[in-house]
Order: C-alpha cells, then structure tokens, then sequence
C-alpha cells in the first residue's frame, strides 16, 4: 500500500518527486499557453481549393501555424507567441477566400495539438 | 441508338463545355494569386494564365489550337480573358459555382488567310461534395463567318476521402464537342490527381488521344 510518509523520509526520493512535479507542471504550462482560432467552415471539399485558405491565413502577422482539417471542415490557426489573433481578421481572409464561416472560437490548443486530435479521430479508410 | 445519340448531343449543350476550364472548383484561384491551365491532346491545345485581383473576378491571357478530327481545319487563337464567379454557394458538405468567362482575341486558320476578331463568351457551372463532382460549360466561339460553339460536361467521384495534404486520386469522364471542328462527340475516362499544390487529369479518348490537364496555383 502507498505511503506517503515513506517518501518524505527519502531525501533522495523527495528530491526525484520535485524534478518530476516541476517537469510535469512546465509541460503543462507550455500545453496550455498555446492559444488558436478554430473556424468550421462551409464550402471547403477540396485541397486545391482550400490552399487559398491556408495561404491567406498564414500571411496574417500572428499567425504562428495553420491547419485545414477537409473531413471536419475545420481549418485552426496558432497565434505567434505573445500575439493575439484577430478573429475578425481571420474571418475576413476566409470569407475572402471563397468559403464560408459558421463558427468561429478560440481554444487553448497547438495546431498540432488539434492535428493529433482530428488524426485520433480520423476513421479508417473504405 | 439514335435516340441515345440526341440525348447525348443533348446533354453536352444543355451543360457545355468545362473542359477549358477544368478547374475543379473553378477557372480562377483565389484572391491574389496567379493561376495556370493546361488542356492538351492531339486535337486541342490550350494554354492560359490568369490573376485574380479580387475573389470574384479575373484576367489573363490564353492561346488555343484546334485541329479538325479529319485533321484538315486548323485554328489558331490568341485571346485576353476575363473570369467572374457569378454565383457561390456554400454547403455544410459541399460547394456549387457557376462562371462567366469571356474572352476575346485574333484567330487565324488554314482556310483563309489573316486572321479574324473571335469573341468567346462562356458559362460554366459545377458542384461538388470530397467525393462527387459535376460541370459543365457552354462558350461560343464566334468571329465573322465561324462559329466553333463549344459543350462539355463532367462527372466522377473520387475513390475516398484524403487529408489536406494528401493526394486524392478521383475518376472523371468527360464528354464534349466543338461545332465545326469536331463533330464527333469525344468522351474521355480520367484519372484525376488533386493535391494542394497541383491538379492533374490523365486519360484516353474514345479515338484513342491521350489527354492531359494540368492547374497549378502561385
């Protein structure tokens, strides 16, 4: 059975409970600093198309990364670090880029953490 | 077997021709950018660029060559174009278009000599899901004493669902005809490649031509 008395009479064990409660907590914080646009978009069926999307979006000056997700509809975009997105900037670009956009949010993922997700998601190839 | 060719001739006038445009989603990029159209068989070579300084509109220039089926009437024409998505309609799962695309130029030819003012005014609508797709395009191509009205219509469906940066491979038939070059109607199966960077259509014709179409976006 746990103890946790036993590891406050480790020094050494103490000491491997802070590196690994200081590293967890740093990752966390990065995880968590990481702030995009996620847009659901109408009219996006194909890649040609949609490259006007992903280019106009990554001309923006805040934009650090973007994603276009064809299947969901969903194209994401990371803010720079210490920049903030412009949503009415990033609407703007889309609705200029032929498409439409029916909701518009800002969440606190990565790009890459959204591309994870929609992979994990993803359903097998028929 | 009549009755099947008239319903044909039909509904290639009734959808006219897209082939120029092949554009799956239309024959212009998007605002600001430069895009490049090729059409090329044995019969038909077209080349075109043009830029779009806003989302709906378009110019650029384009030559095109003809060659009659008998392989007898050449044409040769040089034209400045103009692009406007009239119509755009955004669904859930899907996007419908429809095009005017005019243009106007000299065209020579081997059976007389000089060359004539053509004006070429055209519509061209499609629809599309990630796994079906449809057009057609209608464009006249008048001058004095010629008159080269063209038809095509498209159809296929892609073989599944890609990613954005993947390639999706479709496949496509074509079907079209050129009023006093070919009187024939061409049918041509396609294999279709789009990717984000390019957009390709490789197929053989009901005579037996190879085709290729190729856009490209800048």
């Amino acid at each position: 059975m746990f103890k946790f008395s036993k590891i406050l009479t480790s020094p050494l064990k103490i000491l491997c409970a802070a590196v690994v409660l200081s590293t967890t907590s740093g990752l966390m914080t990065a995880a968590t600093a990481a702030e995009s646009a996620k847009a659901t978009v109408n009219g996006m069926v194909c890649a040609f198309c949609a490259q006007g999307i992903e280019k106009r979006l990554s001309s923006l000056p805040a934009t650090k990364a973007v994603f276009v997700d064809l299947r969901k509809k969903i194209v994401a975009v990371e803010a720079r670090e210490g920049q903030s997105l412009d949503l009415a900037a990033i609407r703007h670009e889309i609705t200029e880029a032929g498409y439409d956009v029916v909701k518009l949010e800002t969440v606190a993922m990565s790009v890459d953490e959204l591309r994870a997700q929609s992979a994990a998601s993803r359903p097998a190839r028929k | 077997m009549e009755f099947f060719n008239s319903l044909l001739r039909w509904l290639v006038t009734a959808f006219a021709m897209t082939a120029v445009f092949s554009a799956h989603a239309g024959p212009m990029g998007f605002k600001g950018s430069a895009m490049t159209m090729g059409d090329f068989s044995p019969n038909w070579q077209k080349g075109w660029v043009n830029y779009a300084p806003s989302s709906r509109d378009a110019v650029g220039v384009g030559a095109l060559a003809m060659r009659s089926d008998d392989k007898r009437l050449t044409r040769k024409l040089s034209e400045l174009t103009y692009t406007r998505l009239l119509k755009r309609v955004n669904g859930e799962h899907s996007q419908a278009n429809l095009w005017f695309v005019g243009g106007v130029g000299p065209v020579s030819g081997n059976d007389f000599s000089g060359s004539k003012t053509l004006w070429a005014p055209g519509i061209s609508a499609d629809y599309e899901t990630t796994r079906v797709y449809v057009s057609g395009t209608l464009r006249l191509y008048r001058a004095s004493g010629m008159n080269h009205d063209f038809a095509s219509a498209r159809a296929g469906f892609s073989f599944y669902e890609v990613d954005y940066e993947e390639t999706q491979p479709w496949f496509i038939v074509e079907v079209r005809r050129m009023r006093g070059l070919s009187e024939g109607i061409e049918i041509t199966p396609m294999l279709r490649l789009i990717n984000k960077r390019y957009f390709v259509d490789l197929g053989v014709n009901n005579i037996k031509q190879g085709r290729v179409n190729f856009m490209y976006i800048f």
